[in-house]
């Protein structure tokens, strides 16, 4: 079916390609976990919208673990799938192993988790973005960025128009998404070799010479790695700890009841451990490994099987035996990422238990590549200095599959937006994970590769995976424009439903004994005084809705579709409430926004240089975002907010300090 | 103490310290007064007014009109004085929220009751700098003039509890609240590292174990300290002055001859004085404690050094340094003469609180002391200086004047010398990280988030006095204890 497709999409491309006018509102540059998300959510914006890659074969692939979600990425992927992206449905279709982690650490840090069908995922990306109305894939390799003046009414010193794609095509705006080929160089053992994955040609070194010289913009160096990949036979797997999937799967997507995999047809894991002579292999050889051996930043959270043993050293590591697919004649090795020559890597997996004989199908390889530092961007993921230019996952510093759809989303939504005269939109850290990722990248920049957890989101007890649709999807069809009407309508029966049920459970009550005699099991508390609401009942932990329904049947039956979301909303109810106040602050702080172009050396307020410095390094886009960054102090704060205020009103001293 | 400044209400992720808090601060200036003024505002003003001056719940007294009132403490129901309160409905208030005053005795001990009090009623806590002036800003109740020298107020309010926290953190409270915050950073990053990572890494369940014994310690520790009426250390009340300079500049002599006894050592030979000599004094009814310091030079002596270490700690967290200048060693011409003292001055210590006491007149002639001191007039740069003698008082009584009008002015800034507001501050906070504990052992089985929370919000809470934690650094003692690998 996509075979038979991409030929009329490359017609329809050389048919447009001698006109003069704008050809594209938006061109999204990569096909990964970013390109795929950017594309698809500028196309439900409304723009005309181009995606390019190298290999149209390749859009959707997992080039790492084959899985999706866990803690804090499984809140990434509910809420890219409450604003409509693609990621969660796709992993609902491909997924052959599905976990809820964290079951028993409370529902704010449940992490939805998947183990995936690598080529179920890719067909079902691919099918998906070839279907989409206004997207046009085309594979190709981009040579170059087209930079102009910049319009001169808006900020910025550069204006990018498009691509060169053998022949310039242009665009109101471009994502580029272009992962780990940015510069990038392959390493296994002491060889290395240009490239952003193994058996893909390296980009254009075109790109990275636009990106650095002539915008101007400061890149860093990141690395990374991936395991060896395994022959699933030579594996002796009864000498490995069997870890089933959940009984009963549970979709990521607001939109799937079921998986396309049947519970009794999920595939297991298993897991094993290094012993020591895995360690004396890593000693031994190190000298093999000019990978590790150099200084560039990778991410202390998934180090290599080098890193770890040589950071924690006479320990025992965990190793996961992965499936890659149900047809799949693989198994991934995940905590084997390793950059030792091939031999070396053989030796070192025969260390281990259930691999002592195994077979290695491609060796692991590490990467090393550039990354823009992300406080050049807007928290629109708009390059601030030029216009037209966005950019979204690993270039931004982040790791992780989940990080680059998120930022995909983004990113592609406000190209789209930008692209059709709307203003771009952000995401708040107080209504999301992906405003605490884009926060965190945009205002305080990246020294490692950025990975999600629960623990960096603030409010944390309100930003839950079970309630994403109710903080985004209603926003993103009444602000943002990135959600279907079919969907939104879902989502404003489910905000109702809940609504009226919660109103049901507040007002349903019954004296302490009654509940006693009802709920015998329940230890009900005797020198309570006056009714007990049901939701009073549910802060008790053994109370299910279930249970109070068989009290009330009649007012509780027909919410009972809702039962887990009631409990989890009643327990964290009045914790949320207590953080609504900071969240209100720091969102009147967000609205305040500080002109781009301020110059804030000349800014006619008393501010140390020392606060001059940093403000002008990171230019943080609303004093929301100032008042976080480190140094400022209070008074800074308070002349910045007296500025907003007073340029607000009168604006005269904004024109005076804009940059000539 | 950097840290002290993004201790700040202004601070973006500092939860529980929001705008819609309902703030309290001694607004009177402290020394010897009649009558102290304690301002509250917030939603929560007519509750402090209810529960402290006896109205009962909805029948608030007369806005903007004073009553004599007992006031006592809403929990033990102690009476702690009888002074007048008045009640303003917002927006007709400075700061345009719901305010209340108490006029209260000046006395310390009641002062630092009524401000203890207050920080016990649910929802009010005390005001971090410029926190009053920042709303009263918001609701438009400043005009333009004063909206100009806003940020300088809040800086100069910000410095002055900078240094005043600087006072109380350098002694043994400081290190016990250090040394609770480094315990609850341990704790928050070990649950948040068994929250994030224990499902694909190897983290033992018995990490759990040892924080719900850590925080069962720290919550022991702390309310042992809260019930503790001696508060570990005596304050050192008043405004700090430090006498400062090289080495034989007469520091000692004008120590000696501000308090008129031989509080200090003086002799010719450089670096007799090696320690800090402090002095409680009465300059003009305001209280004023008096250090001499060290010399400051390079030197090889251990116990010197020591000395002059403690010299530039106790300049730091001083509110106003006398910089003492021995006159016959500056050039006669004027030109040279202020480039020789500013170099001076920017060698030793650059403070903007600073007096510049150019000291052994009688050691030059009356001409060329009159000719700087016309001279240094019209010299930009230099702080306000004073020409004098220890030796013949001569200039003593300008000298005292000056003194005087600087104390006094700092004085008029209720934050300066206030360790009783500090020690409120400190109290509540206190409080209310014990309150959040005890969160993480009610939800600790049920809900592991929601217990972290607990612990997350203590740490916040303590953080305000000293120092707020970040995100990152509970990231990086995860990932220095526990190898995580996936």
């Amino acid at each position: 079916m996509l075979r038979k497709k991409v030929p009329r999409l490359l017609q329809v491309f050389k048919r447009t390609s001698h006109c003069d006018r704008q050809q594209y509102d938006v061109i999204v540059v990569g096909g990964g976990h970013a390109g795929t998300e950017a594309a698809a959510a500028a196309a439900r914006v409304g723009a005309r919208t181009l995606l390019v890659t190298q290999k149209i074969q390749t859009i959707g692939a997992l080039s790492c673990n084959p899985s999706l979600g866990g803690i804090g990425k499984g809140h990434l992927v509910k809420e890219v799938d409450a604003l409509d992206g693609v990621c969660g449905r796709a992993g609902d279709w491909a997924g052959i192993h599905f976990s809820i982690l964290n079951r028993r650490k409370g529902p704010a840090v449940w992490g939805p988790r998947a183990q995936l069908d690598r080529q179920l995922y890719r067909e079902f990306i691919q099918s998906d973005l070839l279907s989409t109305p206004r997207l046009t894939v085309w594979e190709g390799s981009v040579e170059e960025l087209m930079v102009e003046e910049p319009n001169p009414e808006k900020p910025g010193r550069h204006q990018v128009t498009g691509i060169r794609l053998g022949t310039p095509i242009s665009a109101r705006s471009v994502v580029l998404t272009t992962g780990t080929f940015l510069s990038g160089s392959l390493f296994v053992g002491q060889t290395s070799s240009p490239g952003g994955r193994i058996g893909d040609a390296p980009s254009s070194a075109g790109l990275s010479h636009t990106i650095r010289e002539r915008l101007g913009l400061r890149t860093g160096r990141l690395r990374t790695g991936t395991p060896p990949r395994v022959v699933k036979n030579s594996v002796d797997v009864s000498l490995a700890k069997l870890h089933p999937a959940d009984l009963n799967p549970t979709p990521f997507s607001f939109i799937n009841t079921q998986t396309r995999c049947k519970p009794e047809e999920q595939l297991p894991c298993y897991l094993t451990f290094t012993t020591p002579a895995v360690e004396r292999v890593v000693r031994e050889n190190l000298h093999l490994n000019c990978h590790i051996q150099q200084d560039t930043k990778g991410p202390r959270y998934c180090p290599s099987i080098e890193s770890r043993v040589l950071r924690f050293p006479g320990r025992q590591h965990q190793v996961w035996l992965e499936p890659e697919g149900l047809t799949s004649d693989l198994l991934y090795p995940q905590g084997l990422s390793t950059t030792m020559p091939p031999d070396v890597q053989l030796r070192l997996l025969r260390e281990i238990p259930a691999l002592h004989k195994a077979e290695i199908h491609t060796p692991g390889y590490g990467v090393q590549y550039d990354f823009v530092c992300p406080t050049q961007l807007s928290p629109a993921l708009q390059v601030k200095s030029t216009q037209g230019l966005f950019l979204a996952g690993q270039i931004n510093g982040t790791t992780g599959y989940e990080e680059a759809a998120a930022q995909g989303l983004v990113a592609g939504l406000n190209a789209a937006r930008s692209a059709l005269a709307m203003p771009t939109v952000m995401l708040s850290r107080t209504e999301s994970y992906i405003g605490v990722l884009i926060d965190d990248l945009v205002s305080r920049g990246v020294t490692e590769p950025y990975r999600m957890f629960t623990s960096r989101a603030e409010f944390r007890a309100s930003l839950r995976p079970d309630n994403a649709d109710l903080r985004l999807t209603l926003k993103g069809f009444e602000e943002l424009g990135c959600v279907s009407s079919e969907r939104y309508k879902e989502a404003v029966r489910v905000r109702d439903t809940l609504q009226d049920a919660m109103a049901a459970l507040q007002s349903l009550s019954a004296l302490p004994h009654i509940w006693k005699q009802k709920l015998p099991n329940i230890e009900i508390s005797e020198n309570k005084s006056g009714e007990l609401t049901c939701m009073n009942l549910l802060l008790y932990n053994d109370v299910t809705i279930e249970m109070l329904a068989s009290v009330f049947p009649e007012s509780l039956s027909p919410y009972m579709e809702f039962s887990q979301r009631l409990k989890i909303e009643a327990v964290y109810r009045p914790h949320c409430d207590l953080q609504k106040r900071e969240m209100a602050r720091i969102q009147r702080e967000e609205t305040m926004l500080l002109p781009e172009d301020l110059d804030y050396f000349s800014l006619p307020v008393s501010l140390s240089q020392e606060v001059r410095e940093i403000l002008d390094r990171v230019r943080p886009t609303t004093l929301g975002a100032a008042t976080r960054l480190e140094g400022m102090t209070p008074a800074a704060t308070v002349n910045l907010l007296n500025y907003v205020r007073f340029s607000n009103r009168k604006n005269k001293i904004h024109n005076m300090c804009l940059r000539t | 103490m950097k840290s002290c400044r993004h201790s700040s209400s202004l601070d973006g992720a500092s939860v529980g310290m929001a705008d819609a808090d309902t703030i309290f601060a001694l607004s009177s200036g402290h020394g010897r007064c009649g009558v102290a003024v304690v301002r509250v505002s917030g939603p929560a003003s007519p509750t402090a007014l209810s529960c402290m001056a006896g109205f009962r719940r909805g029948l608030m007294p007369p806005p903007r009109t004073a009553v004599l009132r007992s006031i006592t403490d809403p929990h033990s129901n102690e009476v702690l004085d009888r002074g007048l309160v008045l009640w303003f409905p917002g927006p007709h208030s400075f700061s345009g929220e719901d305010s209340v005053e108490f006029h209260i005795h000046g006395g310390p001990a009641v002062i630092t009751s009524v401000l203890q009090a207050l920080g016990s009623v649910p929802g009010v806590r005390p005001a971090e700098a410029g926190e009053f002036t920042r709303r009263a800003f918001q609701a438009g109740k400043l005009d333009l003039t004063e909206v100009e020298g806003l940020g300088d107020l809040i800086h100069a309010e910000t410095e002055a509890q900078r240094r005043q926290a600087l006072r109380q953190m350098s002694g043994d409270l400081g290190r016990l609240y250090q040394a609770w915050s480094h315990r609850m950073k341990r704790c928050l990053a070990h649950v948040e590292a068994f929250i994030d990572f224990s499902e694909d890494e190897l983290i033992d369940d018995g990490i759990l174990t040892e924080v719900d014994r850590t925080v069962a310690q720290l919550q022991a520790e702390m309310e042992q300290h809260l019930k503790d009426e001696r508060r570990g250390e005596r304050l050192r009340t008043g405004v700090q002055v430090v006498i400062a300079g090289a080495t034989n500049a007469g520091k000692s002599s004008l120590l000696n001859t501000l308090c008129q006894r031989p509080a200090a050592i003086v002799s010719p030979i450089p670096g007799t004085t090696r320690d800090v000599v402090d002095t409680a004094l009465d300059i003009g009814g305001f209280p004023v404690l008096l250090s001499d310091t060290a010399g400051l030079r390079d030197s090889s002596d251990l116990v010197e050094r020591e000395g002059i270490r403690r010299a530039v700690e106790r300049l730091e967290q001083a509110d106003l340094t006398l910089m003492v200048v021995d006159c016959s060693h500056i050039p006669a011409d004027v030109q040279p003469a202020a480039s020789f003292l500013r170099e001076h001055l920017h060698k030793l210590m650059p403070s903007d609180q600073c007096l510049l006491v150019l000291n052994k007149t009688d050691l030059i002639a009356d001409s060329q002391r009159e000719k700087l001191a016309v001279g240094l007039q019209s010299v930009p740069g230099l702080p306000p200086f004073c020409l004098i003698s220890c030796q013949t008082h001569q200039g003593l009584t300008d000298f005292l004047t000056a003194l005087h009008s600087r104390v006094k002015t700092l004085c008029g800034n209720p934050l300066s010398g206030s360790p009783t507001l500090t020690q409120a501050r400190h109290r509540t906070h206190l409080q209310r990280s014990v309150a959040a504990l005890a969160q993480y052992q009610r939800y600790r089985d049920a809900d592991l988030a929601l217990a972290a929370e607990g612990v997350r919000l203590a740490l916040t809470c303590l953080g305000r006095i000293t120092g707020r934690v970040g995100a990152e650094e509970i990231l990086d003692i995860i990932f220095k204890d526990f190898c995580i690998g996936k």
